[in-house]
């Protein structure tokens, strides 16, 4: 009948919609990871980090070395168990050698935000030092697409929602469940009834900004498998990662993870709508109207 | 057990305590009077290494302990139970509670406090599901002494526990001070003023511009004209 006819211009819009959205939840749900990374630091030590986007980049360049030089066998899985303790150890000394020798002044959040502006400076230059201006990339973790029907999944992009979505269960298993993770969210909730019953306030500064380096750096080597890694870009990452936070609304952690699945979702519809480019336009005119229509964000309270 | 020694305490530019010396004996209550923003929290604080900058010594078992962070002072079985609460909003009783044994010296211990804990305050076990943020007034405050015996410490420092709350209220948790001393800890009381304090204290500081002003057994605290009209709520 005619009226049920669907031309194939249509059929192949529809595929094409359905390519833009995997390509959101995917890019959503490694921006979620780095969301509630930066929440969490945010949430608990108050302090901004803005060398969040380089450590996404010191997890690709971690990824790199260990395919590209060593050579490491056993795949992602060995890659994982080794970048991982890295990341953490990097981000509890950075903590520790650069943050934390300022909380004693009045004025530390200022302090903080200009050492970490720094930080991220001198990273991303010792990047272009040390592996050239030119981008990498990382072969991907499975290869190979799955077909249903006429639809294309890549094995590559639902291996990198799923493990960010581990990522993110995994870390609020670990809050809810370990005796650091309610150390955490004690500071968190109140940084003197903390003090009051014996938590080490500073140690758990450090481990909090541990924690969210490795879920960046994480996020980095997974994302770094469909892009590229770039020495500079991680200016962008910290941006899309803070207009990320302030639109789920500072702190709030379930906030931010729907932030990030909206923004992926916009990023992706407005990629291939208007092009990739205009990614950002689209991101901080996001930003501007969050502020003015709601300071507070998505989630946060005002 | 515990032995404070010409101590000053100052608060940004506020010199709040001016050499203040007191002493603790194993077992005792000894509570400190005096008027609100005279000294009286700095000087728990101080004990408990949750002051500013404390100058002179603080002796416990011998040792001094000025100076040292926060949770090395819980580990050696000092807590600071404070006036206003300071719990943990979006967390349950229970995990208040579990976050009070958080210390090193507690951990061991803490099944057996926190039945202790439940048998001394059986609303808490009723209510170990519910959000600390929202508990009355009273219950709050059973929350926090509750919090603070988890520590498993023997010197409770208790910051003004019946402050705000109704005359009731008020004695039932001087009645469960009083119980928990006979259990064996040592408790160092904060109050502005206290109803029958002959049944509750051993020993009376008195506070007033950041010295001691009086000093005595609970005795002759009630027998000083002066104090009787300003402190003891009689």
């Amino acid at each position: 009948m005619h009226f049920m006819h669907i031309s194939e211009d249509t059929i192949l819009l529809l595929y094409e919609i359905v390519d833009v959205i995997i390509s959101g939840l995917t890019n959503g749900s490694v921006y979620a990871l780095m969301a509630v990374g930066l929440t969490l630091i945010y949430g608990v030590t108050k302090a901004f980090n803005f060398a969040y986007g380089s450590f996404f980049n010191l997890g690709g360049y971690c990824a790199w070395i260990l395919i590209g030089i060593v050579g490491l066998a056993g795949g992602y899985f060995s890659i994982f168990l080794a970048v991982v303790p890295v990341l953490f150890v990097v981000g509890y000394l950075l903590e520790k050698v650069l943050v934390a020798p300022l909380r004693k002044y009045e004025d530390w959040e200022n302090k903080v935000m200009m050492m970490t502006l720094g930080l991220a400076l001198f990273m991303d230059n010792l990047y272009v030092v040390v592996f050239g201006g030119r981008v990498k990339s990382l072969p991907p973790i499975l290869e190979g697409t799955l077909e249903i029907g006429q639809l294309v999944f890549t094995y590559l992009d639902i291996t990198i929602f799923f493990l960010s979505i581990g990522g993110i269960l995994l870390f609020g298993w670990l809050l809810n469940n370990t005796r650091i993770g309610m150390a955490v969210k004690a500071v968190a909730q109140n940084p003197e009834g903390a003090r009051i019953v014996g938590i080490p306030k500073e140690r758990i500064f450090a481990a909090t900004f541990a924690i969210s380096t490795v879920m960046v750096g994480f996020g980095g080597i997974l994302l770094s498998q469909k892009y590229f890694i770039s020495p500079m870009s991680g200016g962008a990452i910290m941006v899309k990662s803070w207009v990320i936070t302030a639109f789920g609304g500072m702190g709030s952690i379930r906030g931010g993870l729907y932030a990030a699945f909206i923004i992926g979702m916009m990023e992706a519809f407005v990629g291939w709508g208007f092009g990739m480019s205009y990614g950002m336009i689209a991101l901080f005119i996001l930003l501007l109207t969050t502020l003015v229509v709601r300071p507070q964000g998505l989630m946060g309270k005002s | 057990m515990l032995k404070v020694i010409d101590i000053d305490a100052f608060y940004g530019q506020f010199h709040v305590l001016k050499k203040v010396s007191i002493q603790i004996k194993s077992g005792e209550v000894v509570v400190i009077l005096g008027p609100n923003g005279h000294g009286k929290s700095t000087l728990l604080k101080s004990i408990c290494g949750l002051a500013e900058r404390v100058e002179g010594r603080i002796e416990h078992n011998g040792q001094n302990i000025n100076g040292l962070p926060a949770e090395k002072i819980v580990n050696r079985g000092i807590i600071y139970i404070a006036e206003n609460r300071e719990l943990f909003p979006q967390m349950t009783v229970l995990e208040n509670l579990k976050l009070g044994a958080y210390s090193k010296n507690a951990r061991p211990h803490e099944k057996q406090n926190l039945e202790r804990v439940f048998t001394l305050f059986p609303r808490l076990k009723e209510r170990r599901g519910q959000m600390a943020a929202t508990m009355s007034g009273g219950e709050a405050r059973m929350l926090a002494v509750a919090r603070g015996l988890m520590s498993n410490a023997d010197l409770l420092c208790i910051d003004e526990p019946s402050l705000g709350l109704q005359p009731s209220l008020r004695i039932e948790v001087f009645n469960i001070i009083k119980e928990i001393n006979r259990q064996g800890k040592t408790v160092l009381l904060v109050e502005q003023n206290i109803p029958r304090i002959t049944d509750l204290a051993d020993r009376v500081y008195v506070i007033e511009e950041g010295r001691i002003s009086f000093e005595g057994d609970s005795g002759e605290a009630l027998n000083n004209e002066a104090l009787k009209e300003i402190f003891l709520g009689m």
